[in-house]
């Protein structure tokens, strides 16, 4: 970019009226200031940034699919980036340790009126000369911004949060597809190519064999205790040993009795 | 399968020691010892008028039979078999061993000869009259104490019972605790804001009605000022006003309907259990999707059972199969049990053809408990 070109901008955000918002705000206080792309959501905007390479790049922090803190690491210091954010206090916490500037929704004219001006100031200074940040500021604000995305998505699903083992067991009944937290489920037994999934609501078959689910499910909480058996240790009751090494496992609130064979009376041998 | 339960451990309880000597040494109480020993003084007092032998060395032979038997009897208790059900066996074994021990302690009295117990008339005649007074009070006292241990394995049910009811009724209270922390989540209520803002900014007609949505929204939200107990009618103006914000925020990206029959709105709910599977839809189904979908929430009462059908369908992402499941469900789980008392079930479906259909049915109050 030269002095003599106008400066550009980007907006980023899931909400069209945040958009508008921040746009007309921009065209009273920065009249110079070209809008040059909208983007919807952080994919959006990591591509607009590539087509247009604009300037400045306005980014709201929750958006789908790509976050606005993995699209500003994509823009990775091309541009001057400010984010915009509701109450992420974790976020804002890092934008100010790493001098990056952010702006609260809902903002004031007055707060944008001084980002605006520190953009200006920064936008004739890297025109003018070349770049101020040190190698040691840039990894700062790198590892800022990585723990800030890795919070992000902890927090955004600290429910949906996506894990190592199985949680949910899909099975069809009747003519639908069930889907069953597998803390509900009380066990799974072989059923020749199925698996018979029991739990709180009723009984399914599954396609997927025992052998695979024994590697998916969460050990601490699902354990194998027989070739054609898995039972999930919080519903047991109590284990009743038998002759030869063997046992069987009675579960709370259920009349039938599981068989542990001989090479899993292991599991138990702990409690 | 052999799928016997071993009488001597009733559910609930603690399994038993895993060392059978242990058990044996713990299952032979003083106060069983005693008993049993009082029971074969009083046994031999009273069979003693017809004996010539002193009354002392009968009542010795008595204690010592007794003390066998005993042994015995809590040695088959806590035999870990499983041909027979243990309290058979204790019979079988109590039965079986009078004669052998009234044999046994004749013995020393003939000086070990066999023959000699069985050609005294006399002595076979207190052999047999020891050996049956022996088994009918063995039998009693087996008996007895078979029953009390029955007794106290209704009791430990009652107690485990009556544990799982507490260990109910404190996850409802925690599930109530936590729905009043978190009721309003700062984001949602910031962003809403600022949306507001621009519309006022911009002089927008929808401000107005988009207040409206979002006073109604607080009110509710708010911790109760007024106790009226929540009903669907209630909760669906509710949700109404939530997806109303939420479709102002992301018009691209959020349809919706809410379709509650009349003669459903009466029904009652647990505060915020519609609201709860709402706001799932939106998070995990609508917000983190690019293209975004419909939320249709819908309620009827089945004719055939008069059971009340709530449903939330989501054309968003969908459910990984990995993805940790929400506290908001396990939470309402707990608020519908403690409400409904297993009246009411919460079924989760995959909607066709994609997204997440959460389904609620309500049995009909009077034909609860199917």
């Amino acid at each position: 970019m030269t002095a003599s070109s106008p400066p550009t901008a980007l907006i980023a955000d899931d909400e069209p009226l945040l958009r508008e918002r921040l746009r007309s705000h921009l065209a009273r206080l920065w009249p110079e200031l070209q809008i040059v792309a909208e983007a919807r959501n952080g994919r959006e905007a990591v591509e607009l940034f590539d087509q247009h390479l604009p300037g400045v790049v306005f980014l709201d922090v929750h958006m789908p699919g790509l976050n606005g803190v993995d699209a500003a690491r994509s823009v990775a210091r091309r541009a001057e980036v400010v984010f915009v954010t509701a109450y992420e206090q974790y976020a804002v916490q890092a934008f100010q340790q790493g001098a990056l500037d952010y702006l609260v929704k809902p903002f004031d004219e007055a707060r944008l009126a001084d980002t605006v001006q520190r953009l200006k100031g920064r936008l004739q200074r890297s025109s003018a000369a070349a770049a101020v940040a040190t190698p040691a500021q840039v990894q700062l604000v790198d590892t800022l911004l990585a723990g800030v995305s890795a919070e992000l998505r902890r927090r955004d699903g600290a429910d949906g949060r996506v894990t190592t083992y199985l949680q949910w067991i899909k099975a069809s009944v009747g003519a639908t597809v069930r889907l069953i937290p597998v803390e509900q489920v009380a066990y799974l037994r072989s059923d020749e190519k199925y698996t018979l999934v029991v739990w709180e609501g009723g009984e399914a078959l599954i396609r997927k064999p025992i052998r695979e689910l024994a590697d998916e499910l969460d050990p601490e909480r699902f354990a194998q205790i027989h070739r054609s058996v898995i039972v999930n240790l919080h519903q047991v009751a109590q284990v009743n040993r038998g002759p030869n090494e063997t046992a069987d496992v009675q579960l709370k609130g259920r009349q039938e009795l599981l068989p542990v064979s001989r090479s899993f009376v292991h599991v138990f041998r702990q409690m | 399968m052999p799928a016997l339960l071993d009488a001597g451990s009733p559910p609930g309880t603690p399994p038993p020691p895993k060392n059978s000597l242990r058990a044996f040494v713990l299952a032979l109480t003083l106060r069983r010892v005693g008993a049993t020993l009082l029971m074969a003084v009083l046994a031999a007092l009273i069979i003693s008028p017809i004996f010539v032998t002193p009354t002392l060395v009968l009542v010795g032979r008595f204690m010592v039979i007794a003390l066998v038997l005993v042994l015995l009897f809590t040695a088959a208790g806590v035999w870990r078999q499983r041909w027979v059900p243990t309290w058979v066996l204790q019979l079988v074994v109590v039965l079986a061993a009078a004669p052998l021990m009234t044999f046994v302690v004749y013995l020393p009295s003939v000086g070990g000869d066999i023959k000699e117990v069985f050609s005294h008339e006399g002595r076979a005649q207190g052999f047999v009259s020891i050996t049956a007074s022996t088994m009918f009070w063995g039998a009693l006292l087996v008996m007895g104490a078979l029953f009390r241990e029955r007794e106290a394995r209704s009791r430990s049910a009652e107690l485990s019972f009556a544990l799982q009811k507490s260990q109910l009724e404190r996850q409802a209270a925690d599930a109530q605790l936590k729905l009043m922390q978190a009721q309003i989540e700062p984001h949602f209520l910031f962003n809403t804001l600022a949306n507001v803002q621009a519309l006022v900014e911009s002089g927008s007609p929808r401000a107005a009605p988009v207040l409206a949505s979002l006073i109604a929204y607080l009110r509710a939200m708010l911790p109760r000022l007024n106790d009226a107990r929540p009903t669907l009618g209630g909760e669906a103006a509710l949700v109404r006003a939530y997806l109303e914000l939420m479709q102002m925020r992301i018009p691209d990206r959020l349809q919706f309907s809410v379709d509650m029959p009349p003669d459903v709105g009466a029904e009652l709910l647990p505060p915020l259990a519609l609201l709860t599977l709402v706001e799932n839809a939106v998070h995990h189904g609508i917000d983190p999707c690019e293209q975004g979908g419909r939320i249709d929430v819908k309620a009827w009462r089945s004719r055939a059972d008069g059971a009340v059908h709530l449903t939330v369908s989501d054309t968003g992402v969908g459910l990984i199969e990995t993805a940790q499941p929400g506290t908001g469900l396990s939470n309402l789980r707990a608020r519908l049990a403690a409400f409904y008392g297993g009246r009411a079930r919460l079924e989760l479906h995959e909607n066709q053809p994609q997204g997440v259909r959460a389904e609620l049915i309500i049995a009909h109050a009077t034909q609860a408990r199917a």
